[in-house]
């Protein structure tokens, strides 16, 4: 497939790449680190699967200062088409340029020629990655809210990474972008799709990683709410609701907690914030009703017991939580 | 991506470093790009699609990995590999088994004779045939094919005889059926298509078709919204106390699979049955007698819950999205546990475009949906008719035509955003 050229110079082996990312605020483990570099060097898109709000975008933001390129976005949508997502004529321009011709002698098939050249061509995201001077990294993001038709016509671009424009003819890449998609399963792909693809599943994270992340993302929170935010989460993941509150809400809601000067978690603080996690009305109802007392009852456990904060500890408590809806 | 992996000219070349670290990999004799072959090999086996370019892929893969990192290793193995979420348990548990603990001293014996076989011995000659790795396209193939359980007469499960039925009968419901299927099946795309007539205009064609008037619009060209053909997934309930209405919604379902090319069915009782392919027979006599050999426990005891979480977990993904219509005829008796039922028809509204609930108990007066299992199924129904008769789908194709004038409501519905539709006639 496409170019033979290995990996970029500038591009390292994974410790490398996991201190990129690192410096770059992002928060990796091997696994999401080797896939970067595995797909880097093998020249494969990669798919990353997760749920919402666990930090897939920002994968390929990372990547892409990481290999100090441009980040070439395509958010997917139900009707997405070939006219948005590959290129589009400048139909105002042309008329322009028509008019302008209009009193010169030019023959009629070199004036079609003249409008249906690149100038007049408005180049949407795959074309503009497909003819950047450099290879970028293309995010096409949550593929699976795009139908079918469009994750064919996809498939055939990043399998021969060209394009065949009838006006124009056929181009070609100039450089093999990097392709990140993303998918937040609400349909299956298609098993051609998925082949082309190296794989990644990003979980929600530790207690660990979480506490890492907040301290590194919102650095003024004091020790011990970090702790309480990151067991809260942990915890609040176990109780069934129809949106789990990914990392995304996690820091805006340490966020807001610090904006309030609260310096460590009550009930009244949470009940005020609560709308930053809950993103409907039935998960707040249920939560402030059925688990605000027992989340809170067990970090105070938690915080007040020898070993202190401890992903084990958590785990067993959030397994006693009340079950069910 | 034809041919054997060792034929291929990618397979040597692109993994120097793979190829040339022969010896013991991590307590498996022979060398690793064999191993991998094979390993590649059980995974393809459990499901995993896995073919050459992946073992070249994983191969690669390899070769930027320090192979005495374990993790590392596996990671590397794992990207490559897996495809989707479910990949990753299997990948997982057959990564374990295969790359038994730590490096093993090299075997003096053969290579492919290994002294110690991580293996139950079942699996004994299996490996001997794995270890012919040219014979990678696959002989082993349709061996691996053949778990579907077979039927068992002898398990004493009652069957339903569907040879009763009358050719009118038949005829005058499969002509509605094609018409509520149609209403069902069709609805406005955002996609557009060039039309004649139509409520966007098509800029590109417009520039192109007036190019002869020297850059004045003359022609407009326009787009118009395309009819998008809906999903169907029709689930219906074959307990014992749907025996008198099971025999007339089979032969909706069969109506709606003749009349719609995209319709996926399934009867349930305690468990779930996929029977399209049986009602795919020409013949109805056929087709009716393929789908009840196919259902295990006709006539049994309803869980419908549990049946609609099977449905969900083993095939929600696969059939069911944003423009899918599901369409769930039962009575609403559920035997089961009613949280599952519960969590199993969120799932699936969440997944679907329109969920419909035929329940022909809402045929009869003065029924309301007070079962357990029907008030718990009822917040995430859009739909809701009896359909347990000819005149119950004609109530239905009258709603589905328009759907403001002819429905009934309730304040429970309201507050659901349920239409309710009932067949009026019935009920004086």
């Amino acid at each position: 497939m496409g170019s033979a050229s290995g990996p970029p110079q500038s591009f390292g082996g994974i410790p490398q790449i996991t201190h990129a990312l690192q410096q770059q605020g992002y928060i990796a483990g091997h696994d999401v680190a080797l896939s970067i570099h595995l797909s880097v060097v093998l020249r494969k898109p990669l798919l990353i699967e997760g749920a919402a709000g666990v930090g897939k975008t920002e994968v390929a933001k990372v990547m892409a200062r990481a290999l100090d390129t441009d980040l070439i976005r395509l958010q997917c949508y139900e009707g997405l088409d070939v006219h948005t997502a590959l290129y589009e004529w400048n139909y105002q321009r042309q008329m322009l340029r028509i008019k302008l011709e209009e009193a010169s002698d030019r023959p009629a098939e070199e004036k079609e020629h003249l409008i249906f050249s690149e100038p007049f061509m408005l180049k949407r995201p795959l074309l503009q990655a497909i003819t950047a001077d450099r290879a970028p990294v293309l995010l096409i993001d949550e593929i699976d809210r795009a139908d079918e038709e469009f994750e064919a016509f996809l498939l055939e671009v990043l399998s021969d990474f060209q394009v065949s424009i009838p006006e124009i003819g056929t181009i070609r890449a100039r450089h093999i972008p990097h392709v990140v998609l993303t998918s937040n399963r609400t349909r299956d792909l298609s098993d051609a799709l998925r082949r082309r693809c190296l794989y990644v599943w990003i979980d929600y994270p530790s207690f660990d990683k979480e506490l890492a992340i907040i301290h590194r993302k919102v650095p003024e929170i004091n020790d011990r709410l970090a702790n309480q935010i990151g067991a809260f989460m942990q915890l609040v993941r176990r109780v069934p609701l129809d949106k789990i509150p990914g990392i995304a809400e996690t820091l805006d809601w340490s966020a807001a907690l610090l904006a309030l000067h609260r310096d460590h978690l009550d009930p009244t603080a949470v009940e005020e914030t609560l709308g930053c996690l809950c993103k409907d009305q039935e998960d707040l109802t249920r939560v402030r009703t059925q688990y605000l007392r027992p989340i809170l009852d067990s970090i105070d456990v938690v915080g007040q017991s020898d070993d202190g904060w401890n992903a084990e500890r958590i785990a067993s408590l959030a397994a006693q939580l009340p079950k069910g809806r | 991506m034809g041919g054997t992996p060792s034929g291929s000219p990618r397979w040597q070349p692109s993994s120097p470093k793979a190829a040339e670290a022969a010896g013991p990999a991590w307590g498996r004799p022979g060398n690793l790009a064999g191993n991998v072959t094979l390993f590649c090999r059980r995974l393809r086996r459990r499901g995993l699609l896995v073919g050459p370019s992946e073992i070249a892929d994983a191969l690669q893969g390899l070769t930027v990995v320090e192979l005495a990192d374990r993790e590392m290793a596996r990671l590397a193995l794992r990207t490559t590999l897996c495809s989707r979420a479910d990949d990753l348990p299997i990948f997982d548990q057959e990564f374990a088994r295969f790359w038994v603990g730590p490096a093993l001293p090299a075997p003096s014996s053969q290579e492919g004779e290994p002294d110690e076989s991580p293996m139950p011995g079942t699996e004994e000659s299996e490996r001997k045939s794995d270890l012919a790795v040219a014979e990678w396209n696959d002989t082993g193939g349709a061996e691996d094919e053949r778990e579907v359980p077979a039927y068992s007469p002898a398990e004493g499960r009652s069957h339903k005889d569907f040879s009763a039925f009358s050719a009118d009968e038949l005829r005058s419901i499969t002509e509605l059926i094609v018409i509520i299927a149609r209403l069902i099946a069709t609805r406005l795309s955002r996609r557009t298509e060039a039309a004649r007539h139509g409520s966007f205009v098509d800029l590109r064609r417009t520039m192109r078709r007036n190019l002869r008037y020297g850059g004045d619009v003359f022609d407009l060209v326009w787009r118009r919204r395309k009819i998008r053909k809906a999903k169907l997934v029709l689930l219906c309930d074959v307990s014992g106390s749907m025996d008198i209405y099971s025999r007339f919604l089979i032969q909706f379902i069969y109506a709606l699979q003749g009349a719609l090319s995209r319709v996926e069915s399934f009867l349930f009782s305690t468990s779930l049955t996929r029977v399209t392919d049986a009602l795919g027979h020409r013949d109805i006599h056929e087709a009716l007698h393929a789908a009840a050999r196919e259902v295990p426990d006709w006539s049994g005891g309803t869980k419908i819950g549990a049946s609609l979480r099977q449905f969900n977990e083993r095939y929600g993904r696969k059939y069911v999205d944003a423009r899918t219509i599901v369409v769930i005829a039962s009575d609403g008796w559920d035997t089961g546990d009613l949280e599952v039922l519960d969590a199993a028809m969120r799932e699936l509204h969440a997944r679907a475009g329109r969920v419909i609930w035929l329940n022909p108990l809402l045929g009869s007066p003065g029924y309301e949906p007070v079962t357990q299992g029907m008030s718990t199924a009822l917040p995430y129904v859009d739909v809701f008719a009896s359909a347990h008769n000819l005149n119950g789908l004609r109530a239905l194709e009258r709603y589905l035509q328009d759907p403001r004038a002819s429905r009934a409501r309730t304040a429970e519905a309201r507050r659901a955003h349920l239409a309710v539709v009932r067949d009026q006639g019935d009920r004086r």
